[in-house]
Order: structure tokens, then sequence, then C-alpha cells
């Protein structure tokens, strides 16, 4: 199976010199280092965060507090692991605290109250009759009351394995478990999804 | 090809299929299993719609603002040493060692041409540590056989003692 799986490694092995470089550098005191690494993960982490507490500014806030642990953390930074790896366990400890602090009600009450406030997107290259409007938002309302049904392991799993295209050993040492254990998590979210999703197609 | 579903990386192989992670040989092998096996079928079809699913949703764009705000955050914690010291840390870091080398190598030898070739080391110990602490009758019997040594040395030559 693993020789199956287009893993692309020499492309990860040098983002991986390249992103740990980056991060010596900023070691060294290079600011301008540290501004490349945040314009190549800025998206990747906002959106997972968005995704995991769906409310777009407690993601930044939540998204803003990785990236200042990592400036923080420079001085003592020693390169044992992908830096991806390290800056989505960040964000995925955060993300769970807040979860657990009860960020997520706003979310919630955002997904209850204010779905009419999101911004219109365009579903084809016309654009969308009123009609269109409100089945995109029905349906993008159900697939994130979807995901976020899911227990917090099972959700974080899936995002980073469908958004962020991550390998299942990735995953697993974001979450701090065996890669049996993630296959397990993955598995096991995508059948809850298949059950409430399965309609959609 | 054997079914995947019947392998213990069964549900991992289809899932990786529906990714489009796996290599196209592969994948153009399973996908003509998939039309033949019912189970595979059935899998993957649900598992593409949960995919087209989540494919729906799009994350909002980050605010314009957000590196201003990350900077202002960082500025406020940087102390003002951190400040001072900035734009010296790379050269202390990069080269630091290399001039601590070179500046000892500087100090050692100035330390050295200052020094007369063949000096004696200079003793560490205080001067009055070296001087030990004698008996008046010993120096007396010291004194008595100098005069005595003085006087034989008198007797065996006798024109030395002008010299003495």
């Amino acid at each position: 199976m693993e020789e199956r799986v287009k893993t692309g490694m020499g492309a990860a092995a040098a983002a991986l010199d390249y992103d740990a470089e980056l991060m010596l550098r900023v070691k060294e005191g290079d600011g301008a280092s540290f501004g490349v690494l945040l314009d190549k993960h800025r998206s990747s982490v906002v959106h997972f965060l968005q995704r995991m507490v769906q409310n777009q500014a407690v993601a930044e806030e939540l998204a803003q507090e990785v990236f200042l642990r990592v400036y923080r953390s420079r001085s003592t930074y020693e390169p044992t692991a992908k830096f991806t790896t390290w800056l989505f366990r960040i964000a995925t400890h955060l993300a769970l605290n807040a979860l657990r602090d009860g960020k997520n009600e706003r979310a919630q009450e955002r997904l209850d109250d204010d779905s009419a406030e999101q911004p219109v997107r365009q579903v084809s290259d016309r654009l969308p009759t009123v009609e269109q409007t409100l089945v995109y938002q029905a349906r993008l309302d159900e697939v994130r009351r979807a995901v976020a049904a899911l227990p917090e392991k099972q959700r974080a799993a899936v995002l980073m394995h469908k958004y962020e295209e991550m390998e299942y050993s990735q995953i697993a040492k974001v979450l701090s478990c065996s890669e049996s254990a993630v296959k397990s998590l993955l598995f096991r979210a995508y059948e809850t999804l298949r059950a409430r999703l399965a309609h959609m197609a | 090809m054997k079914c995947p579903m019947e392998g213990r990386e069964g549900n991992e192989v289809l899932l990786a299929y529906i990714g489009g992670r796996l290599d196209r040989p592969y994948s153009a092998m399973l996908e003509e299993h998939i039309q033949s096996c019912s189970g595979c079928r059935e899998f993957t079809e649900g598992q593409a719609s949960v995919w087209k699913a989540l494919d729906a949703w799009e994350a909002e764009p980050v605010s314009t603002d957000f590196d201003r705000r990350l900077y202002v955050r960082i500025d406020r914690e940087v102390s003002v040493w951190d400040v001072i010291l900035r734009p010296f840390r790379p050269l202390l870091v990069r080269q630091g060692l290399p001039i601590a080398a070179a500046a000892a190598v500087v100090l050692m030898a100035g330390f050295l041409m200052e020094r007369p070739a063949g000096m004696l080391p200079v003793s560490t110990q205080p001067t009055s540590a070296a001087v030990e602490r004698v008996a008046p009758d010993q120096a007396e019997q010291t004194l008595q056989d100098m005069e005595m040594m003085r006087e034989l040395n008198r007797l065996v030559h006798p024109d030395a003692d002008s010299k003495i």
C-alpha cells in the first residue's frame, strides 16, 4: 500500500528541509525568514482552525497565537520533526482547548443564527439565483454541522486528511497517537459523515 | 485483482483512491475492479459523496490585517534588549565563535609580547610565606660556623682575604 500512494517524498523532503532551514534562520534572528514561513503556512493554519472552531474571528485569534508561539519558541527550536507537524500540533492543541473552553459556543450560535450573513459564493460562472444561493447555504450548513458533530479528534483528523492532505503518519504525530489509531479515527469519522451527507450526492 | 476490502488496508486503499492519492497504474487497476465489485463500488460511491460535500466547504479568506496584528503582538513581546541586539544577532550567532577565538589570540599575543623572553614565571606565593622561622640559638650557631669557615679559608688562602 505504502508504495502505491503518491507521497511526493522528494518534494516533501525538500519542503521539510526548507521550512526547518527557515526556522533555524529565525532562530539566528532573521525576521524575514519568519515572514516567509508566515506567508507559506498562514492560510492553511487559519483555514484548519476555521473548520475546527467554525468561527472566523476565533480561528484568526488562535492562528495568531500559533504563530506567536512559533516565534516565541525560536530560540529553543530544534528540527526534530517536520515543521508543519509541529505547527499543526500547536494549532490542534489550541483548537481543542478553545473548543473545551466553550469558544465554540459562539461558533454554534453563528451556525444557528448568522447563516444569512455568510458571504455569498458563486456556484458557477454566472451569478447564482436566490434559490441556488439558498440551496448552497443549506448544503454548506449541513456539511458544517456534520463536521462539528464529530468528536474533536476525529474532526481534527478528517480536516488534516481531507483539506491539508496529510499522510496518516503525520496526522499521528500531530495527534500524538499511533498510525493505526488515526486510520481508525478516520474510518469512523468518514462512516459518520457518509451516513449524514450521502444524500447530498 | 484481489478485492481490497478483503485485506486489512481495504478502507485505506479506497480512501486513498477517492482522495486521488494513488499512483496512476494502481488507480486504473482499482477502477476496473470497482466496476465489477459491488462492495467496493458502494463504499467508493458513498465516500465520493462525502468528499464532494466536503469540497463544497470553502474556507473564508484570511483577514488582510492578519500579519499586521501578529507583528504588533510580536513587537509588544520583544524586549528592549532584543531590539538593541537584533542587528548584531546574526553576527554574534554565525561569527561569534571565530571573533571570540581571534580576540583570544590577540590578547594572548599581546600578553606574551609584553613579557621578556626567558623570564621566570613569577611566584604566586606571597614573599612572607617563603621565609622560614629560625630559632635564635640556631642562628647563633650558624654565624659561628660561618666565622669558623672564614678562618679556615684565611688559613688556606692567605692572599684571598683582601678579595673577600
